[in-house]
């Protein structure tokens, strides 16, 4: 169906939106209970982009990755991904409604996210994590998909794996797959949530060189991290997030060696 | 006293084609119960973490109501009050060629809703021990929330559930000895109308004992059986061997296998 195709073609298709851009987030805002934890945020990011966010714990970072692709819904503003409203729709009335559950699977069909703390199924074999939803979503034939499936291990260096059970790998291996089971259905734009940081520090370099081949190769990537070396030579632009509200963005090497916003450069003495 | 030996063995031994007929029953009614018990429970569980309000305040009030009062008394309102109120009333009827009493089809709803209100629970804690990232890993692919559901809650909250429906079915066994009281011919039921004929009352309810002992005994055997079968799908050891739950020597390390699963980031520190 429509899906299938959007999957494979999307790489190479003019996307509906004249500026290119698979992200736009205008002024979104969102509250737990009466805590605000975003405010009025704006974010753009075009196609091939690779944007770090970064700033300090509690900032809203993954609180605003989450709404891309839905996992939080907002209360203001609006998302949209591949020029598409993400989990909402324009009603006949003009009217700005949920989509259904159906609906919102299939944009986040298009969407990979890569958690912090990996979330592979302990119930299947490496290989099965990484073809099941190609499988149950897209109805790709099951040899096919693990064909692909097969190539991505090798992608991420974990070939000898493919009948591995998930909890006897490290944590770096695990987050590796849980990379590769995200790239398997042919994302558009791919989501990190501080991929590295619940890892041994020996185990962080085998994650981000993956993450790095994967930039290189041109796809869309939001990535939080606190991987300043990573972002150095990874990033086109870093977005700074402080208290709900992104005050800084631009070129790493500008936005590290020449902060504008005091925030950004205590922060930033931090981490350097 | 005198103990009469070879009355016991005989009773035990070669039982009579009545008592057989209660044991038969015995097991019936169990088996239908908890198969029917298992699909309201799950209903029960779904309609608990709806977010639709009414179906919540329906699950609550309905595990209150029935955990809160004695299965005896469910039974005799649902069998002979709904009788004599003209509300409704349980009729022989012919089922698949043989005909079903009145009296066991109300057992059978009566042990239903009543173990249904307890395994919604076990459901219910059974979902949500399963760590709320799987659920999110499983959307974030492209999966609705039935098909997660299906694919990745259900299979990892059912190792989980397993041991405390065992259990469940095993008291189900058990309680069926009350459905004597509203005239079903169960096992129990047999060996009370034995012993009143033949005034052996001892040696035929060690009988009825050793039954049920057997009835729980092989139960415990299949229950280990199919959690162990689990575990090893799941990769995880083995669940701990059926002699010692039998005789209750429960090790600490083996009692709390299950939540393994939900703390498997932590495994990779
Ligand atoms: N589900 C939730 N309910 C209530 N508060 C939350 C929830 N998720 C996050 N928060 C709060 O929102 C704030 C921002 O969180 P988060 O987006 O995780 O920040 P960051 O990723 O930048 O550290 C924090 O103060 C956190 O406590
Ligand atoms: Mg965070």
């Amino acid at each position: 169906m429509t899906t299938q195709h959007a999957a494979s073609t999307s790489a190479s298709t003019p996307p509906s939106d004249p500026h290119d851009n698979i992200v736009q987030a205008v002024d979104v805002c969102k509250s737990f209970g009466d805590k605000r934890i975003l405010s009025d945020v704006n974010l753009t990011v075009a196609r091939g982009e690779v944007v770090v966010m970064v700033g300090p714990s509690g900032a809203g970072k993954t609180t605003m990755l989450r709404t891309i692709n839905r996992l939080e819904s907002i209360d203001s503003g609006e998302i949209r991904v591949n020029g598409e409203l993400i989990g909402q729709r324009v009603n006949k009335h003009g009217k700005v409604v949920e989509r259904s559950a159906r609906d919102l699977a299939r944009q986040r069909a298009d969407i990979g996210f890569v958690f912090q703390h990996f979330n592979l199924f302990p119930h299947m074999s490496v290989l099965e994590n990484i073809s099941l939803a190609a499988v149950e979503v897209r109805h790709q034939p099951k040899s096919k998909v693990n064909e692909y499936a097969r190539e991505l291990l090798a992608r991420v260096g974990l070939s000898d794996k493919a009948d591995a059970r998930t909890r006897s790998l490290s944590g770096g291996q695990q987050q590796r797959v849980a990379i590769a089971r995200a790239l398997a259905m042919r994302p558009a734009l791919m989501l990190f949530d501080e991929p590295t940081s619940a890892l041994d520090p020996e185990m962080v370099g085998e994650v981000l060189t993956v993450m790095k081949d994967l930039a290189e190769a041109g796809m869309t990537m939001i990535v939080v991290s606190h991987e300043m070396g990573f972002t150095r030579e990874v990033a086109d632009r870093v977005v700074v997030m402080d208290a709900g509200t992104i005050i800084e963005s631009g070129a790493p090497d500008q936005v590290f060696s020449n902060p504008r916003h005091d925030r950004t450069r205590q922060f930033l003495s931090k981490v350097l | 006293m005198k103990f009469d030996w070879p009355y016991f063995w005989e009773s035990l031994l070669s039982p009579s084609p009545q008592f057989l007929n209660g044991l038969a029953l015995t097991v019936i009614i169990s088996v239908v119960a908890m198969a029917l018990a298992l699909l309201l429970g799950l209903v029960i569980a779904l309609m608990g973490r709806s977010r639709f309000l009414p179906f919540q305040l329906f699950a609550s009030l309905y595990i209150w109501v029935i955990r809160g009062t004695p299965l005896l008394v469910q039974l005799v309102i649902i069998y002979t009050g709904f009788a004599a109120a003209n509300i409704f009333r349980f009729e022989d009827t012919d089922v698949l060629g043989s005909l079903i009493k009145g009296a066991v089809q109300a057992a059978i709803i009566g042990l239903m809703l009543n173990e249904s209100a307890y395994i919604s629970e076990i459901v219910r804690s059974g979902l949500e021990s399963v760590d709320r990232g799987q659920n999110e890993a499983a959307l974030s692919l492209g999966m609705t929330p039935m098909h997660s559901m299906r694919k990745i809650i259900v299979p990892q909250a059912i190792r989980i559930m397993v041991p405390p429906l065992g259990n469940s079915f095993n008291g189900l066994m058990k309680s069926t000895s009350i459905l004597s009281i509203i005239g079903v011919s169960e096992m129990f039921q047999v060996g009370s109308t034995m012993s009143a004929a033949t005034f052996k009352v001892f040696e035929i309810y060690i009988v009825v004992a050793l039954y049920y002992l057997l009835l729980t005994t092989v139960w415990t055997f299949i229950q280990t059986a199919i959690e162990n079968t689990l575990n090893v799908r799941a990769g995880l050891p083995r669940a701990e061997p059926v002699f010692k739950r039998l005789f209750g020597i429960r090790s600490r390390k083996q009692a709390t296998p299950a939540p393994a699963l939900a703390l498997q980031p932590a495994d990779a520190a």
